[in-house]
């Protein structure tokens, strides 16, 4: 999922303070995993604005956000009450956000979020990165990503910063080389995996803005 | 690089334009070593570039070893600064993954690491065969030594020296290892090291001079371990004695591994003076 986390209150006060009415959009997937999107973060910051004196219109939780032309749909029955308020509020990643902005492109849109990364949740509310996008897939050889998790985006084993096993970078976390050395051995591909250089990684492909059609020939 | 027992010293470029200290250091150890490296921004902490200080080097007469770290360049960088150092006379390249910058004086830095060490000897190789690491033909080729790192003190061993394995498959014609407090670990990893012929190893080694200098290595310096049991005999000394026993531990690590023929030299690393290696080579 996308990860987000709340934007912090001072930041958004001050993003907020030449508004007096608000329209909130929620976001009915990631975002309400991380109980940043959900029915009670709606709530949570209704209640906040009301008691800073400002006006909400109306609320209501989008399917999927960064679906355009579904959250288009959806959107339309809450003309009126948008019309009625300043400013959009948006509880989504920043996908989310930029569909209501190409939406509503005359009216201020201010996200409530910041966006982090591509992630699991281990435990309610601990999210892990796991991917980075990068747009070229090892996950095939290395088991766990070493895009993502080595800070050095190590391709061909660990660097010589590992402590006892752990992470140069963050000595909290375990060297991601030293899982991935591990499914290497216990998959039995140690020696063919060295038999070879894995990269340098074509970072063309994670060139960004990108943009992909599935329905093109050949995808 | 022969057969005889190679020193060479570390330096660490400093950290300003001004170079006098550098340079007068250089004319001490002009004969006293075989070569001196120039670290790049070790510990990412940013200095004056080791391309820069080797070409000063070369001016006074002396061999320098350029290391080159992945940290800060992406392979577009790398290469056309390993062309600029071949056209201004370097030709011992030592290349290394490089510490992160989390660990430096620009923490908010982004880290480049495009292509990690393996690659960068790859890169070297092909520089070596004139042409660029896409194939693309150069108008000449360089000619470099180039060398990589290695650290027997890191645990658990086997993903590192698969890794030595790989970076020898790449074109390492030499190592050099971190630095080393026990020769019975740098005995594991040069007993798996010499199955590859022609492989030519350089320990690295320090002259340890102060309690503070020993934690700071400890805890401070990625991936060394210094062990518990020489942290605690150090502890015990009277200041004034440290360093005596500094050069004293060192002279006895470096003449094993030179008596027994054990690796191919000695580098000593993080020296503050001149005198300090003078001392410690006239006693070896």
């Amino acid at each position: 999922m996308i990860v987000s986390k709340k934007k912090p209150i001072e930041d958004l006060s001050q993003l907020l303070k030449r508004y007096n009415s608000f329209f909130l959009i929620g976001c009915s997937e990631c975002a309400s995993l991380c109980s940043t999107g959900n029915e009670e973060a709606i709530l949570n910051l209704k209640g906040w604005l009301e008691k800073e004196g400002k006006k909400v219109t109306g609320w209501f939780i989008a399917k999927t956000g960064c679906q355009i032309l579904g959250t288009k749909r959806e959107v339309s029955k809450y003309k009126d009450l948008i019309d009625e308020s300043e400013c959009i509020l948006t509880l989504s990643c920043g996908s989310g956000t930029q569909t209501i902005v190409e939406l509503f492109e005359d009216k201020p849109v201010i996200p409530t979020n910041d966006t982090l990364f591509i992630g699991n949740m281990r435990r309610f509310k601990e999210f892990e990165e796991k991917c980075r996008a990068c747009g070229e897939c090892f996950l095939a050889i290395t088991g766990v990503c070493v895009v993502t998790l080595c800070p050095k985006s190590m391709l061909n084993g660990p660097c010589g910063g590992y402590k006892n096993g752990k992470c140069e970078v963050n000595p909290q976390r375990k060297c991601v080389w030293i899982t991935a050395f591990s499914i290497l051995e216990s998959r039995g591909v140690v020696d063919s995996f060295y038999e070879s250089l894995l990269g340098p990684k074509d970072w063309s492909k994670a060139s960004s803005p990108r943009n992909y059609k599935a329905m093109e020939k050949g995808s | 690089m022969g057969n005889e027992f190679v020193i060479t010293v570390e330096l660490t470029p400093p950290k300003g334009p001004d170079v006098t200290v550098m340079l007068n250091k250089l004319e001490g150890l002009r004969d006293l070593v075989d070569a001196v490296n120039f670290t790049d921004s070790p510990s990412a902490k940013m200095r004056l570039s080791s391309t820069a200080a080797c070409k000063l080097a070369l001016e006074k007469k002396i061999v320098p070893v350029l290391q080159m770290t992945c940290r800060d360049r992406n392979r577009i960088a790398l290469q056309s600064d390993l062309l600029g150092a071949y056209a201004l006379g370097i030709r011992n390249v030592l290349v290394m993954t490089g510490d992160h910058p989390i660990w430096g004086d620009h923490k908010e830095a982004k880290p480049v690491y495009d292509v990690d060490s393996s690659h960068l000897l790859k890169i070297i190789k092909n520089l070596n065969e004139g042409k660029d690491i896409n194939e693309n033909s150069l108008n000449g080729k360089t000619d470099f030594f180039v060398g990589a790192v290695v650290n027997p003190n890191v645990e658990p061993l086997m993903p590192q020296l698969k890794r030595f394995e790989q970076k020898f498959q790449c074109g390492a014609e030499f190592f050099q290892t971190q630095m080393i407090f026990e020769l019975e670990r740098l005995k594991i990893f040069l007993d798996f090291a010499n199955k590859y012929d022609g492989i030519k190893i350089i320990v690295g080694l320090i002259i340890i001079k102060t309690k503070k200098m020993l934690n700071y290595i400890a805890e401070k310096i990625p991936g060394v371990a210094v062990p518990l049991g020489l942290i605690e005999k150090v502890s015990k000394l009277r200041d004034e004695d440290v360093e005596k026993f500094g050069i004293d531990f060192a002279l006895e690590m470096s003449r094993q591994i030179r008596d027994t023929k054990m690796a191919n030299g000695i580098h000593i690393m993080a020296i503050s003076k001149v005198e300090e290696v003078k001392n410690f080579l006239n006693l070896l």
